[in-house]
């Protein structure tokens, strides 16, 4: 099938699917930094349980693969009685994966703080929850920009898992099987599709170090 | 790295008082309870649907069962290590073209390399497993796996090579050429060796993604451990507690790849690169 047709006859489908894949992302990832933030927030407070669950949480889900969590979520929580739709399955699955490298990235941002100006903040009188907001966040949130815009293109590869239930419309690469059971797509087919993705990662690297050189912390 | 975590997070508060301590004791309580009602409440949610029952668990005690898991656990193994090995080579060869002095090459190799970090591993399966056979070339499953993750891999790779490259000092790189080195005996003997030190952590913990992408291998129809799982499902009808079981099995094997990278990390000293080019998920 040459450019000229393929595009005819899916052209359209492409656009829907680069939006689905950009909607699931966008949303799998504000997900995500949201649920960092509270499992580190868990990780350093000073009471135990929160912090050996936040260590927890984030061993099982920065270990578990991506399918693993997605079929568990799409056939085994049936059987638990909670019934989610596909299309949520695998926002959930990459939020919940998502979340915990977001939790080490933000967890390495704190530590290259200093003992020193948590100290020099404590000796000036402010509250943990001070600290933390004042002090800690801001430079830690200052310093994980490259490696969260690392994490925004992860997430936006692990929503490929998308093609692996049924998603209507679907995205990229649920697309590139779709086109090849109707047609002989060829190489063009999966092109297309990879150029979706690899020129979103490309635009998401030259953003993310656009910002990273406006806020980064020099030491 | 977590010697640093533990001294960071004991930094942000001051040695209790009473009140505090206190306090914090109450915290302690209620946080455990909320905990414990969460781990009862999925027991719960276990029991009430009847998935706790014998039926679902007791096929677990076979030994049957655990040798078709390991053999599936093998397939999985050998994928990722074939992978892996095939990666470390790309990596190293896409990282040299990356950094060559002839700028058309190293322009080349920097969209081959962008272009392999910037698609999901699924993809290119879907592309090795759908568009190749259309050209009527025909591919074991075992090649249809292992080709694409090791492509996607080495997109990485290279990244983590070239920060090791740019780790060691500039001055050791004149000094030998000043010594009368050729560029290429310069990166064999001197910048090749110490860079791959330096990124052996990162590379280990690479395996792990490896391993993770080896988990769709059921779309080209090769027994992985979790294709295995599904057999097993489908012969004893016990879907909830097979996925579980298998979920926990990759999660400590990945545990005890991080687990060695850390260790390798640590004991190869201060200087480790930052892992903020890899692809973590």
């Amino acid at each position: 099938m040459g450019l000229q047709e393929l595009l005819s006859t899916y052209g359209d489908m492409y656009v829907q699917a680069l939006l689905v894949t950009w909607r699931m992302t966008a949303i799998a990832f504000a997900g995500a930094m949201l649920l960092a933030l509270l499992v580190t927030v868990a990780r350093v407070s000073p009471i135990k349980p929160l912090r050996k669950l936040g260590d927890l949480y984030v061993q099982i889900f920065r270990n578990i693969p991506g399918v693993s969590l997605l079929i568990i979520c799409v056939y085994a929580l049936p059987h638990l009685k909670v019934v989610l739709d596909y299309g949520v399955c695998v926002i959930l699955t990459t939020t919940l994966v998502a979340s915990a490298f977001g939790s080490e990235n933000f967890m390495s941002g704190i530590n290259t703080i200093g003992v020193g100006q948590v100290e020099a903040a404590r000796s000036l009188g402010l509250s943990f929850g001070q600290i933390l907001r004042q002090v800690v966040i801001p430079q830690a949130l200052r310093s994980a920009v490259l490696p969260m815009t690392n994490l925004l293109i992860a997430v936006m590869l692990t929503t490929a898992l998308g093609s692996q239930v049924p998603l209507d419309p679907p995205e990229l690469t649920g697309l590139v099987s779709y086109i090849n059971t109707r047609s002989v797509g060829g190489i063009l087919a999966f092109f297309i599709s990879a150029i979706g993705y690899a020129g979103t990662a490309f635009a998401i690297g030259i953003v993310g170090n656009q910002i990273d050189k406006r806020v980064r912390i020099l030491r | 790295m977590s010697a640093n975590v533990i001294s960071m997070r004991d930094a942000l508060y001051e040695e209790p008082g009473p009140k505090t301590r206190r306090r914090i004791l109450v915290g302690t309580i209620v946080a455990s309870i909320a905990v414990a009602a969460l781990f009862v409440f999925i027991a719960w949610r276990f029991y009430v649907t009847g998935q706790l029952s014998p039926k679902y668990w007791s096929f677990f005690t076979k030994v049957s069962t655990w040798r078709y898991l390991g053999q599936g656990l093998l397939g999985t193994f050998q994928v990722a290590l074939t992978a892996g090995a095939i990666s470390l080579v790309l990596g190293v060869l896409f990282m040299l073209g990356r950094i060559s002095r002839n700028k058309v090459g190293s322009a080349i190799f920097r969209v081959v390399v962008n272009f392999f970090r910037g698609i999901p591993s699924l993809l290119l399966i879907y592309f090795f497993f759908l568009v190749i056979p259309s050209y009527g070339i025909k591919m074991p499953a075992f090649w249809m796996l292992a080709l694409p993750i090791s492509l996607t891999a080495s997109g990485v790779l290279a990244e983590v090579f070239r920060a090791g490259v740019n780790a060691v000092p500039k001055g050791q790189r004149e000094a030998a050429l000043s010594l009368g080195m050729s560029e290429g005996k310069v990166m064999r003997k001197i910048i090749l060796p110490q860079a791959i030190r330096f990124v052996i952590p990162s590379l280990i913990s690479q395996l792990v993604v490896v391993v993770k992408d080896t988990t769709v291998a059921y779309v080209v129809s090769f027994p992985d451990m979790l294709q295995n799982a599904r057999v097993l499902i489908t012969n004893y009808d016990a879907l909830v507690s097979t996925y579980f079981v298998v979920a926990i099995i990759y999660i400590l094997i990945n545990y005890a790849i991080n687990q060695a990278s850390v260790a390798v990390a640590r004991r190869s000293g201060a200087k480790v690169i930052a892992r903020t080019e890899e692809e973590p998920i």
